[in-house]
């Protein structure tokens, strides 16, 4: 593209590169940083024994078992860590050196996820404010500027200088207390003189010294004292003491003033420092200068900083995390070893390094590591996009970032240094919008965590131009060429001038002011956003919810590829890791639909493919084949097409016919009207495959057992049952039948515990009182399906019983229906409101049918035109049988660029199949439809095209849901929310409002207290259906104003009612 | 002028093939024209025709297929490149021609290694295969593949959700259209006062008919379904069973009426008093002097028995047709076979004759 040979140059970097970078340098250099903060462990006591690592001899032992089988029997796909220790006696001089375990580390596989109890999980990567200090100016309530300094340590704690009105500096330690600089500065060990010393500006440091303090800072003990009292707040004398010095010490100075390396070199820059680089800690050198600075914010020297420049954030990404854990594991097992050490003295004992260490540390930190921590997430699997966008994440949110419920507008928006770095268009929508992003396709994590995207330099001498990386900090002193508009090579400088962007703004400079230029179109979006053709011509909400929605799209059983693409699909693709790709070059000798085994230099290799899989969101995965036998490949050919692949180019959705008209208000607010073709020729079908689980335990009366023979139940919901009470493999089952028959063992002298009601049909029905309740599974409701897979894995428990679970995977094929989710890429979303038979829908003037039927309304006001061009090329593309790869901003190249592509083509299209209708000048891309009722045209030409349309995972067959009965909320007796829990729709204000509207008195009672929570009448309801009679009508309040009242009365307010009589004024008080 | 016009419509209708071809086996295309046609008639027709070509044209399918062995149709067989899943859907693709009354049999028996295509199916001597190179597997090795196969003709399409299957066989979702697509165009010419109209029908099938076909069919089916129009009008057509008994039971006769009372009803309508009825006091007091008592005394009198009692006027047996029409949709709850309802019509029937003749014309059937 750049067409000066450096082709090689400008290939897009791996879609996991950045989780794969990370996960190496923490293998490669992260370990050994920490093992050698390792110490040197001596016993306590005559200090006989001395401990010790041996850094340099670490190894990683290559995992036992394989990835797969990992998943299978859900274990952690993980290596061990082996290192060696010494043990040195002191008084003999001798050493005893083992080689040790001291834990496992999970591995990271080729998607760039960890397999951890047989999940797959990912870290993503974390996005903080760099430690050093921030000056910022706000006015106060008075409004007057006050000026602040923000020392934000290693660990996200914060501090803060202010100086005020009349030039007094404060610390602020806490929310409310704040101390003055000197204070602080002596609680760190310096005096008043080196302070005055130290300063720019003595006199003003002298001039808010007053007699009190002069006191405090006399003395550092003086000075700790008061910087305790006000930092936790206490009131009254306390002592000065070592504990004191010590919780000030981990609770103030290790949390706020640690820096560590990348906060000294900030604050070195900031405040022009030389501190040597081990210096993490902040010095009072440091808080001086601080002070000096703010003094000359004051006097409008200096410059504010944007906190919300990436210069001033760094990413925390795998790396940086599991080491982090690394750490965190050694300090315990230190301790550990310190305790046995000592215990092992104390009894006399002659301790080995073997002895000494244990691998529990190590491993169930990385255990609670991925299992609890907020960032580590299980991997997505919807579909391949998803898979490859989830690691390529980057969150503001989890430890030591911010909350999402306290993020200002300010943080959360897009800042120009994003530029390459964080796409300005992939965003989580609602609460969390703008704290989750999604890396450029071309960044990369530099040094220190800091985000850095490619230009290409324009230099004078040469014509070659060098590629460089540039972080945050560096690009903004450039001018950087703009790369929506510019020819593409320099040596045809048709334009003279080129906008370009120079520190944040937006200038147009001569060419040869140019510096650097961005390499590639799609370099500042995300892979999602850059799936979609013709961005630029959308409403950059809309390709919000675009980038979103790809993600959700269901693979379908069969996939095709887009006619209008941007080129990307096949890199998204083949990293996402759903094909099968020859991991060498060889011939293929042999394919069936589970293998593919490959034979080269010498040794046969097979391959196996995955079938029929279960995604982590039900979804399908699949492989299918794509070489046939006896055909030699290359290394890195693609074997088999994983689902939602074609021919190694993601496949998410279908191209179909579409009209954007509205017919009889079918498609109002977006509802979308499709044919019956779509149904019966498979084109929107996809596979859901599910997974039901039980697992059997123990009881005080014994083990549960798994049994085909379950008392009382009808035949027909065991018919599918095995001779061993487990669904066989390949029958259909039906909601409510049993998937695997259990008996749970019970008291048999339980009668009593039945409602009379109950033990009174026992006795008619005769039904015996067993020794055991069933306590089957049974396939919830909508769960219909093949059964394709059974698996029993008994876990081998420490004691006589080993508990057993049974999992039962049950396949879906789900056609589309009314009430699907359809998208397509341009943020245009819609349900499906009614399938239509084929000779129903309009069709064109070559007779036929259109597939699908959108909304015209939805497309002005969302702004989204890029679905009119994608729709209008598409159906060219399909009529020449081409496909377009179209980057994005190809207006760059001249005006109006794509409205001539497209129209050219449509004209070809039209010429090529004689078809004059396809581009007709009056109304290009428009056409005259009929209705297929009654074959009249109608009355505008409507606008056709084949747009790549997704159906997304929000299905009806997930959501649709009833309630007759079932169970209520324990505290308000109100029924339940939520489908999983068999709830009920709550009938809240408005509703309310809309059934007294209608008048429907007795309607409304219903629904507040029989069906709610009225327990009186509730219980009325069952026993007139037992007794038979009228159902009595219910008097006093329901149960949530009686918790009303109740909490009322915890609040000292009584709030009752009385009926007073009319005879005798007698009260009579009422309980409410 | 006049002379032209005679000519004109004396040429009858006709029917020509224009153009025909045959992109691949399983892709047929003819054009045809239909002349001379009045002007708004080629509409008339060709939508029908394009709507019955889409949707009535009957085809045949493979519906069922039954395979040895195999736990379920998302496995694989050893040896074979598809899963048995795919087989069934390239099942589903293949064209086949017959002309079956309901389903037929068929299977595929086939020794390894090779691919096994439309060809390899052995068919019952009324059913035939279009396109022969159609794929449905390709064994890798040296196994055999039967597969049993239910052939069926029949119209649209049917998805079968695989709930009920015995013995090892799947459904497949059968899509029996063969016309791929249908289309219709007007030319119209002639003068202004008198336009005619060609219609141009053209017709894409799956190659399993051809479109002469195909247009011969949609044609009959259209004939078929507009015959009945040409017989005479059914007498008892059953509308529903009655279920909508607005205006139908009204004008039942009496004469059917004696077949069907049982005396289940004539026990209802005894045990229903005039006193019920709420009829004006001087109309109750001249009915009580008569001695009717109840309904079933009511109805059993003519309206010439009741213009003979005293007091008894025209008017009157108008009032206690209406109140017996509100009552009729009270009974109506009791009344299943609507029995009690004919009743009252009879009455209505029999009260109003020769007074006023019925809005529905239905004097003549009497």
């Amino acid at each position: 593209m750049l067409g000066d040979g450096n082709g090689g140059m400008c290939t897009i970097p791996g879609f996991n590169q950045i989780q794969f970078e990370g996960f190496c340098r923490f293998i490669d250099q992260g370990l050994t940083e920490e093992l050698s903060k390792f110490p040197k462990i001596e016993d306590d006591t005559d200090q006989e024994i001395e401990f010790q690592l041996f850094v340099e001899t670490y190894h990683l032992v290559e995992p036992l078992i394989k990835e797969r089988d990992a998943v299978y029997e859900l274990l952690t796909y993980s290596s061990e860590l082996y290192i060696s220790a010494g043990l040195i006696w002191k008084s003999s001089r001798d050493m005893q050196k083992q080689t040790i375990f001291i834990g496992n580390i999970p591995l990271m596989n080729s998607l760039g996820t960890s397999i951890v109890n047989g999940i797959y999980r990912i870290v993503i990567n974390q996005i903080l404010q760099s430690p050093g200090i921030y000056y910022r100016s706000e006015l106060d309530h008075n409004g007057i500027s006050v000026y602040t300094g923000t020392i934000i340590s290693d660990w996200g704690g914060r501090l803060e200088l202010e100086i005020d009105r009349k030039a007094r500096i404060w610390a602020r330690v806490s929310r409310k207390q704040k101390i003055s600089i000197l204070v602080l500065s002596s609680a760190m060990g310096s005096n008043l003189r080196e302070i005055l010393e130290n300063v720019c500006y003595p006199e003003m440091f002298l001039s808010f010294l007053n007699e009190k303090e002069k006191k405090t800072i006399g003395s550092k003990e003086n000075a700790i004292l008061e910087f305790y009292q006000q930092f936790s707040c206490v009131g009254g004398d306390p002592v000065f003491s070592e504990s004191l010095c010590k919780e000030l010490h981990t609770k103030f100075f290790q949390q706020r003033c640690e820096l560590g390396r990348i906060g000294r070199q900030n604050m070195n820059r900031r405040l022009n420092l030389d501190i040597p680089q081990h210096n993490t800690f902040l010095l009072p050198r440091d808080i001086l200068a601080a002070a000096d600075h703010l003094i000359g914010m004051k006097f409008g020297m200096g410059t504010l900083d944007d906190t919300n420049h990436l210069k001033n954030k760094r990413i925390r990404s795998v790396a940086d995390l599991l080491q982090d854990q690394f750490g965190l594991a050694l300090v315990r097992l230190e301790s550990v070893v310190r305790r046995t050490i000592c215990g092992a003295i104390r009894h006399k004992l002659i301790p080995t390094p073997h002895n000494l260490v244990t691998s529990t540390p190590l491993t169930t930190t990385y255990e609670s590591f991925f299992g609890l921590h907020p960032l580590s997430q299980v991997l997505d699997r919807t579909n391949p996009l998803t898979q490859i966008v989830h690691g390529r994440k980057l969150s503001y949110l989890g430890p030591g970032g911010l909350t999402a419920r306290t993020a200002s507008f300010r943080m959360r928006d897009i800042h120009p240094s994003y530029y390459g770095r964080i796409c300005p268009i992939d965003t989580s929508e609602g609460i969390n919008v703008g704290l989750i992003g999604s890396l450029a396709i071309h960044a990369r994590i530099g040094r220190g965590g800091s985000l850095e995207s490619p230009f290409y330099e324009i230099s004078e001498r040469s014509n070659k131009g060098r590629m460089l990386y540039f972080s945050p900090s560096r690009d903004e002193y450039y001018m950087v060429a703009a790369g929506n508009s510019l020819a593409l090579n320099r040596g045809i400088q048709e334009e003279q001038v080129v906008p370009a962007r120079y520190r944040q703004e937006f200038l147009t400079l001569a060419w040869d002011q140019v510096h650097l230029r961005s390499i590639f179109p799609f370099q500042y979006f995300s892979i999602g956003a850059s799936l979609i053709p013709f961005i630029e011509h959308n409403d950059a909400n809309r390709a919000l919810m675009s980038s979103n929605m790809q993600r959700q799209a269901v693979p379908l059983s069969q996939s095709e590829r887009c006619i209008v693409g941007t080129g990307l699909e096949r890199q998204a693709s083949l990293d996402s890791g759903v094909t099968a790709i020859a991991e060498r070059e060889g011939k293929i000798i042999y394919t069936n639909s589970d293998k593919i085994i490959l034979s080269g230099s010498g040794d046969t290799l097979s391959i196996p493919l995955v079938m029929y899989q279960r995604s982590n969101k039900n979804t399908w995965m699949h492989q299918k084949p794509q070489v046939p036998r006896g055909k030699c490949i290359k290394k890195g050919q693609i074997l088999a097409d994983g689902a939602a692949t074609v021919g190694g180019e993601l496949a998410l959705g279908k191209n179909v016919l579409v009209a954007y008209m509205p017919w009889e208000g079918y498609n109002f607010e977006d509802a979308v009207l499709i044919s019956e073709r779509l149904v019966y020729e498979d084109i929107y079908t996809s596979f859901h495959i599910r997974k039901y689980e039980m697992q059997t335990h123990v009881t005080s009366q014994g083990p549960e057992r798994i049994t085909n023979e379950i008392p009382h139940l009808e035949a027909h919901l065991l018919r599918n049952l095995d001779k061993n009470g487990i669904v066989m493999m390949g029958s259909w089952v039906e909601a409510g039948e049993i998937l695997v028959g259990k008996l749970t063992p019970q008291m048999a002298e339980e009668e009593s515990s039945y409602a009379p009601e109950e033990r009174l049909l026992r006795a008619i029905l005769g039904i015996q009182i067993s020794t055991s309740k069933e306590t089957c599974l049974k396939l919830p409701i909508g769960g219909r399906g093949r059964v394709i897979d059974v698996r029993w894995i008994q876990k081998r428990g420490g004691s006589s019983y080993n508990p057993e679970t049974i999992r039962v995977y049950i396949l879906q094929k789900r056609e589309i229906k009314v009430g699907d989710k359809v998208a397509g890429r341009h943020g245009n979303k819609g349900i499906i409101s009614k399938i239509l038979p084929r000779q129903d829908m309009p069709y064109l003037q070559d007779g036929r049918p259109v597939d699908m039927v959108f909304n015209p309304l939805g497309v002005p006001s969302r702004m989204n035109v890029g679905q009119i061009f994608e729709c209008s090329l598409g159906f060219a593309g399909d009529l020449l049988e081409r496909h377009y790869r179209i980057a994005p901003f190809d207006e760059r190249y001249e005006q109006e660029a794509s409205r001539k592509l497209v129209f050219s083509e449509l004209y070809e299209a039209s010429k090529q199949t004689a078809n004059p209708w396809v581009f007709e000048p009056e109304y290009p891309g428009k056409s005259r439809l009929f209705d297929g009722r009654t074959g009249d045209p109608f009355e505008q030409p409507v606008i056709i095209g084949k747009p790549y349309i997704l159906k997304l995972i929000h299905q009806v067959d997930d959501k649709i849901h009833g309630r007759s009965s079932g169970h209520y909320a324990r505290v308000t007796q109100q029924p339940l929310r939520g489908r999983a829990k068999q709830g009920g729709q709550r009938v809240g204000e408005m509703e309310v409002w809309a059934l007294e509207g209608f008048g429907v008195a007795h309607l409304l009672q219903e629904m507040l207290t029989y069906k709610s929570d009225h327990i009186r009448a509730r219980q009325g309801v069952l026993g007139t259906t037992i007794l038979g009679g009228t159902i009595p009508k219910p008097e006093d309040a329901p149960e949530s104003f009686r918790l009303l009242v109740r909490e009322l009365r915890s609040l000292a307010l009584e709030l009752n009612h009385f009926l007073v009589s009319e005879k005798n004024f007698q009260i009579n008080r009422k309980e409410a | 002028m006049v002379r032209e016009k005679v000519r004109v419509s004396t040429r009858t209708l006709q029917w020509k093939c224009v153009e025909s071809r045959v992109d691949s086996k399983r892709l047929y295309y003819g054009r045809f024209i239909l002349s001379p046609l009045m002007k708004g008639q080629a509409d008339t027709i060709g939508i029908a025709m394009r709507r019955a070509l889409l949707g009535e044209i009957e085809g045949t399918c493979i519906t069922r297929a039954k395979f040895e062995k195999i736990p379920h149709e998302y496995s694989t067989i050893v040896g074979i490149q598809e899963s048995v899943h795919e087989i069934l859907m390239n099942l589903k693709e293949i064209v086949l021609r017959s002309n079956l009354y309901g389903t037929c049999n068929a299977s595929i028996c086939v020794k390894g290694p090779g691919c096994v295509t439309a060809q390899d199916i052995l068919l019952p001597p009324s059913v035939e295969i279009i396109d022969n190179t159609q794929h449905i597997a390709s064994l890798m090795e040296p196994i055999h593949l039967c597969i049993g196969l239910q052939i069926e003709r029949n119209r649209g399409y049917h998805i079968k959700s695989p709930n009920n299957f015995q013995d090892g066989s799947y459904p497949i979702d059968a899509v029996f259209m063969p016309v791929r697509n249908a289309n219709h165009s007007i030319h119209s010419y002639g003068n202004q006062n008198e336009k005619q109209e060609i219609l141009f029908l053209e017709i894409w099938t799956n190659g399993s008919l051809t479109p002469k076909e195909a247009l011969h069919e949609a044609s009959r089916n259209l004939i078929d379904l507009f015959l009945p129009f040409l017989h005479a009008e059914e007498e008892n057509l059953h509308l529903g069973k009655n279920k909508y008994n607005v205006t139908f039971p009204l004008f039942t006769f009496h004469k059917k009426l004696a077949k069907l009372r049982k005396p289940k009803n004539e026990i209802a309508l005894k045990s229903i008093f005039i006193d019920q009825l709420e009829l004006p006091p001087r109309i109750y007091n001249s009915l009580k002097g008569s001695k009717i008592h109840t309904l079933s005394d009511l109805l059993n009198k003519s309206q010439e028995d009741l213009m003979k009692m005293k007091h008894f006027r025209i008017e009157d047996v108008k009032q206690i047709l209406d109140i017996l029409e509100i009552e009729k949709a009270f009974h109506n709850r009791f009344n299943e076979e609507n029995v009690e309802n004919a009743f009252i019509s009879s009455f209505f029937l029999n009260k109003t004759k020769g007074q006023k003749k019925d809005e529905m014309g239905f004097e003549s059937l009497e």
